[in-house]
Protein backbone atom coordinates (compact mmCIF):
# COMPACT_ATOMS: atom_id res chain seq x y z
CA UNK A 1 0.00 0.00 0.00
CA UNK A 2 1.19 3.25 -1.16
CA UNK A 3 2.05 6.06 1.71
CA UNK A 4 -0.66 8.12 0.72
CA UNK A 5 -3.34 5.22 0.74
CA UNK A 6 -2.21 4.47 3.96
CA UNK A 7 -2.72 8.16 5.57
CA UNK A 8 -6.21 8.27 4.04
CA UNK A 9 -7.08 4.90 6.33
CA UNK A 10 -5.35 6.39 9.54
CA UNK A 11 -7.19 9.78 8.50
CA UNK A 12 -10.52 7.87 8.47
CA UNK A 13 -10.17 5.63 11.49
CA UNK A 14 -8.89 8.80 13.46
CA UNK A 15 -12.37 10.37 12.42
CA UNK A 16 -14.75 7.92 12.71
CA UNK A 17 -12.77 7.13 16.47
CA UNK A 18 -13.08 10.84 17.59
CA UNK A 19 -16.59 10.71 16.48
CA UNK A 20 -17.72 7.51 17.95
CA UNK A 21 -15.98 9.36 20.85
CA UNK A 22 -17.85 12.26 21.25
CA UNK A 23 -21.14 10.79 20.64
CA UNK A 24 -20.23 8.17 23.73
CA UNK A 25 -19.45 11.11 26.00
CA UNK A 26 -22.67 13.52 25.08
CA UNK A 27 -24.89 10.38 25.49
CA UNK A 28 -25.81 10.15 21.85
CA UNK A 29 -27.06 13.81 21.48
CA UNK A 30 -23.71 15.66 20.30
CA UNK A 31 -25.53 18.44 19.27
CA UNK A 32 -26.66 19.29 22.80
CA UNK A 33 -23.87 20.08 25.44
CA UNK A 34 -21.52 22.70 24.53
CA UNK A 35 -17.52 22.14 24.18
CA UNK A 36 -15.27 24.92 25.97
CA UNK A 37 -12.23 23.74 24.75
CA UNK A 38 -10.17 26.95 24.60
CA UNK A 39 -9.36 29.56 27.57
CA UNK A 40 -10.56 30.41 31.14
CA UNK A 41 -13.40 32.39 29.51
CA UNK A 42 -17.24 32.01 30.95
CA UNK A 43 -19.01 30.55 27.89
CA UNK A 44 -22.11 31.58 26.53
CA UNK A 45 -24.95 29.92 25.33
CA UNK A 46 -24.38 27.48 22.03
CA UNK A 47 -26.01 28.46 18.62
CA UNK A 48 -29.13 26.71 17.88
CA UNK A 49 -29.10 23.88 15.00
CA UNK B 1 -21.31 40.39 33.11
CA UNK B 2 -20.43 37.03 35.01
CA UNK B 3 -20.08 36.35 38.53
CA UNK B 4 -16.96 37.18 40.44
CA UNK B 5 -15.56 33.27 40.59
CA UNK B 6 -15.91 33.23 37.09
CA UNK B 7 -13.74 36.79 36.63
CA UNK B 8 -11.13 35.35 38.93
CA UNK B 9 -10.62 32.21 37.03
CA UNK B 10 -10.53 34.02 33.55
CA UNK B 11 -7.99 36.47 35.02
CA UNK B 12 -5.68 33.50 36.79
CA UNK B 13 -5.85 32.15 33.13
CA UNK B 14 -4.58 34.98 31.32
CA UNK B 15 -2.10 35.78 33.86
CA UNK B 16 -0.60 31.89 33.14
CA UNK B 17 -0.99 32.05 29.11
CA UNK B 18 1.42 35.58 29.95
CA UNK B 19 3.74 33.23 31.81
CA UNK B 20 4.07 30.82 29.36
CA UNK B 21 5.39 33.28 26.72
CA UNK B 22 7.41 35.45 29.04
CA UNK B 23 9.00 31.96 30.28
CA UNK B 24 9.62 30.94 26.98
CA UNK B 25 11.24 34.24 26.15
CA UNK B 26 13.40 33.97 29.02
CA UNK B 27 14.14 30.48 28.48
CA UNK B 28 15.18 31.47 24.92
CA UNK B 29 12.92 28.37 23.95
CA UNK B 30 10.07 31.11 21.86
CA UNK B 31 11.07 30.16 18.47
CA UNK B 32 11.99 26.52 19.59
CA UNK B 33 7.83 26.55 20.54
CA UNK B 34 6.72 28.56 18.06
CA UNK B 35 3.47 26.83 17.38
CA UNK B 36 2.75 26.36 21.41
CA UNK B 37 3.49 30.26 21.98
CA UNK B 38 1.36 31.19 19.09
CA UNK B 39 -1.46 28.97 20.33
CA UNK B 40 -1.40 31.31 23.58
CA UNK B 41 -1.08 34.77 21.72
CA UNK B 42 -3.80 33.61 20.08
CA UNK B 43 -5.90 32.95 22.61
CA UNK B 44 -4.64 36.33 24.50
CA UNK B 45 -6.08 38.43 21.37
CA UNK B 46 -9.28 36.28 21.88
CA UNK B 47 -9.28 37.14 25.56
CA UNK B 48 -8.87 40.76 24.64
CA UNK B 49 -12.01 40.59 22.37
CA UNK B 50 -14.15 38.39 24.15
CA UNK B 51 -13.76 40.62 26.47
CA UNK B 52 -14.51 43.57 25.06
CA UNK B 53 -17.82 42.05 23.51
CA UNK B 54 -18.81 40.48 26.91
CA UNK B 55 -18.62 44.11 28.94
CA UNK B 56 -20.13 45.96 26.28
CA UNK B 57 -23.43 43.34 25.14
CA UNK B 58 -23.90 40.91 28.14
CA UNK B 59 -23.19 37.10 28.38
CA UNK B 60 -26.18 36.13 27.01
CA UNK B 61 -26.41 38.16 24.14
CA UNK B 62 -25.74 36.96 20.67
CA UNK B 63 -22.88 39.26 20.11
CA UNK B 64 -20.60 37.71 22.72
CA UNK B 65 -21.94 34.11 21.17
CA UNK B 66 -20.66 34.81 17.85
CA UNK B 67 -17.21 36.24 19.05
CA UNK B 68 -16.93 33.17 21.46
CA UNK B 69 -17.28 30.75 18.82
CA UNK B 70 -15.93 32.17 15.48
CA UNK B 71 -12.45 32.66 17.89
CA UNK B 72 -13.25 28.87 19.35
CA UNK B 73 -12.66 27.70 15.79
CA UNK B 74 -10.00 29.84 15.16
CA UNK B 75 -8.14 28.74 18.74
CA UNK B 76 -8.92 25.01 18.41
CA UNK B 77 -7.37 25.33 14.89
CA UNK B 78 -4.27 26.78 16.13
CA UNK B 79 -4.39 24.24 19.22
CA UNK B 80 -4.13 21.39 16.09
CA UNK B 81 -1.23 23.35 14.40
CA UNK B 82 0.67 23.28 17.83
CA UNK B 83 -0.54 19.39 18.05
CA UNK B 84 0.77 18.61 14.66
CA UNK B 85 4.30 20.70 15.67
CA UNK B 86 4.67 18.37 18.48
CA UNK B 87 3.99 15.34 15.98
CA UNK B 88 6.56 16.76 13.71
CA UNK B 89 9.57 16.81 16.87
CA UNK B 90 8.27 13.75 17.39
CA UNK B 91 9.18 11.72 14.26
CA UNK B 92 11.20 14.29 12.61
CA UNK B 93 14.18 11.70 13.47
CA UNK B 94 12.55 9.24 11.90
CA UNK B 95 12.21 11.52 8.55
CA UNK B 96 8.50 11.27 8.75
CA UNK B 97 7.94 14.77 8.24
CA UNK B 98 6.67 15.14 5.06
CA UNK B 99 3.99 11.99 5.92
CA UNK B 100 2.77 13.78 9.14
CA UNK B 101 2.27 17.04 7.30
CA UNK B 102 -0.02 15.26 4.37
CA UNK B 103 -1.78 13.25 6.83
CA UNK B 104 -2.63 16.25 8.99
CA UNK B 105 -3.87 18.05 6.16
CA UNK B 106 -6.23 15.84 4.73
CA UNK B 107 -7.06 15.03 8.44
CA UNK B 108 -8.18 19.11 8.76
CA UNK B 109 -10.45 19.07 5.65
CA UNK B 110 -12.08 15.53 6.28
CA UNK B 111 -13.10 17.22 9.75
CA UNK B 112 -14.00 20.18 7.81
CA UNK B 113 -16.13 18.08 5.21
CA UNK B 114 -17.56 16.07 8.27
CA UNK B 115 -18.52 19.24 10.08
CA UNK B 116 -19.85 20.76 7.14
CA UNK B 117 -22.24 17.98 6.16
CA UNK B 118 -23.51 17.87 10.33
CA UNK B 119 -24.82 21.36 9.94
CA UNK B 120 -25.63 22.10 5.75
CA UNK B 121 -29.04 21.85 7.24
CA UNK B 122 -29.28 24.08 9.95
CA UNK B 123 -31.69 27.00 10.25
CA UNK B 124 -29.32 28.50 11.92
CA UNK B 125 -26.29 31.14 10.22
CA UNK B 126 -24.59 28.71 8.36
CA UNK B 127 -21.07 30.04 8.90
CA UNK B 128 -21.89 29.77 12.93
CA UNK B 129 -23.20 26.58 13.40
CA UNK B 130 -20.06 25.32 10.79
CA UNK B 131 -17.43 27.41 13.11
CA UNK B 132 -19.44 25.13 16.28
CA UNK B 133 -19.01 22.01 14.84
CA UNK B 134 -16.37 22.44 13.42
CA UNK B 135 -14.27 23.69 16.90
CA UNK B 136 -15.90 20.84 18.87
CA UNK B 137 -15.12 17.90 16.21
CA UNK B 138 -11.55 19.20 16.18
CA UNK B 139 -11.30 19.17 19.59
CA UNK B 140 -11.75 15.35 19.93
CA UNK B 141 -9.70 15.05 16.95
CA UNK B 142 -7.63 16.37 19.26
CA UNK B 143 -8.06 14.19 22.11
CA UNK B 144 -7.60 11.00 19.82
CA UNK B 145 -4.17 12.22 18.11
CA UNK B 146 -2.80 13.04 21.53
CA UNK B 147 -3.17 9.75 22.48
CA UNK B 148 -1.77 7.95 19.60
CA UNK B 149 1.18 10.57 20.44
CA UNK B 150 1.34 9.32 23.63
CA UNK B 151 2.01 6.12 22.56
CA UNK B 152 4.45 6.74 19.68
CA UNK B 153 6.23 8.79 22.80
CA UNK B 154 5.99 5.20 24.61
CA UNK B 155 7.18 3.46 21.64
CA UNK B 156 9.69 5.39 20.24
CA UNK B 157 11.02 5.69 24.04
CA UNK B 158 11.38 9.34 23.52
CA UNK B 159 13.33 11.16 25.96
CA UNK B 160 13.21 14.61 25.74
CA UNK B 161 11.71 15.57 28.87
CA UNK B 162 9.90 19.14 27.68
CA UNK B 163 8.59 17.16 24.90
CA UNK B 164 6.73 14.53 26.58
CA UNK B 165 5.80 16.39 29.08
CA UNK B 166 4.45 19.01 26.66
CA UNK B 167 2.53 15.99 25.17
CA UNK B 168 1.34 14.59 28.82
CA UNK B 169 0.20 17.72 29.62
CA UNK B 170 -1.97 17.92 26.54
CA UNK B 171 -3.42 15.00 27.25
CA UNK B 172 -4.47 15.76 30.76
CA UNK B 173 -6.22 18.62 28.87
CA UNK B 174 -7.85 17.47 26.31
CA UNK B 175 -9.12 14.36 28.38
CA UNK B 176 -10.44 16.99 31.57
CA UNK B 177 -12.45 19.01 28.47
CA UNK B 178 -13.79 15.48 27.49
CA UNK B 179 -14.99 14.37 31.19
CA UNK B 180 -16.37 18.17 31.79
CA UNK B 181 -18.02 17.87 28.24
CA UNK B 182 -19.67 14.41 29.74
CA UNK B 183 -20.02 16.01 33.20
CA UNK B 184 -22.03 18.92 30.94
CA UNK B 185 -24.61 16.38 29.53
CA UNK B 186 -24.83 14.16 32.95
CA UNK B 187 -25.36 16.97 35.66
CA UNK B 188 -26.14 20.14 33.73
CA UNK B 189 -28.38 21.96 36.47
CA UNK B 190 -25.73 21.91 38.77
CA UNK B 191 -24.55 25.40 38.45
CA UNK B 192 -20.76 24.12 39.84
CA UNK B 193 -19.94 22.33 36.47
CA UNK B 194 -20.30 25.69 34.61
CA UNK B 195 -16.87 26.41 36.52
CA UNK B 196 -14.73 23.25 36.04
CA UNK B 197 -14.61 24.18 32.05
CA UNK B 198 -13.05 27.69 32.46
CA UNK B 199 -10.56 26.10 35.48
CA UNK B 200 -9.63 23.30 33.25
CA UNK B 201 -8.75 26.09 30.73
CA UNK B 202 -5.86 27.37 33.18
CA UNK B 203 -4.31 23.91 33.33
CA UNK B 204 -2.70 23.75 30.19
CA UNK B 205 -0.59 26.97 30.09
CA UNK B 206 -0.07 26.25 34.29
CA UNK B 207 1.61 23.13 33.17
CA UNK B 208 3.13 24.01 30.06
CA UNK B 209 4.69 26.83 32.10
CA UNK B 210 6.04 24.70 35.09
CA UNK B 211 7.75 22.41 32.09
CA UNK B 212 9.10 25.09 30.51
CA UNK B 213 10.56 26.74 33.81
CA UNK B 214 11.82 23.19 35.22
CA UNK B 215 13.15 21.56 32.39
CA UNK B 216 15.92 22.93 29.85
CA UNK B 217 15.94 21.32 25.92
CA UNK B 218 19.01 18.96 27.27
CA UNK B 219 17.00 17.22 30.10
CA UNK B 220 16.71 14.03 29.42
CA UNK B 221 14.38 10.86 31.26
CA UNK B 222 16.04 7.53 31.64
CA UNK B 223 13.81 5.51 28.97
CA UNK B 224 13.09 3.10 31.95
CA UNK B 225 11.19 5.67 33.34
CA UNK B 226 8.43 5.53 30.52
CA UNK B 227 7.09 2.34 30.27
CA UNK B 228 5.96 0.51 33.64
CA UNK B 229 6.36 -2.76 32.13
CA UNK B 230 8.23 -5.48 34.31
CA UNK B 231 10.76 -7.32 32.66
Amino acid sequence: MSRKLAALALVLAILVSSMGLKTALSGGHAGNAVLMANGPEPFPKPPLR
Amino acid sequence: MPGPLALVIWYIGIGLEIAFIVCSIARKSFFRYLFLNAYFLLELGSSAGRYFFLSRFGQSSAEYCYAYFYTDALLTLALYVALISLYARVFGELRLNNFVRYAAVLLLLATALFSYAAVVQSEQRLATAFAYELSQNLYFVGLVLTYILWGAVLKLRETRTRLVQFILALGLYFSGYAASFALVNLASKYSVVSFIAPALGCLLPLMWTVTILRHSEESRLEPARLLAVAR
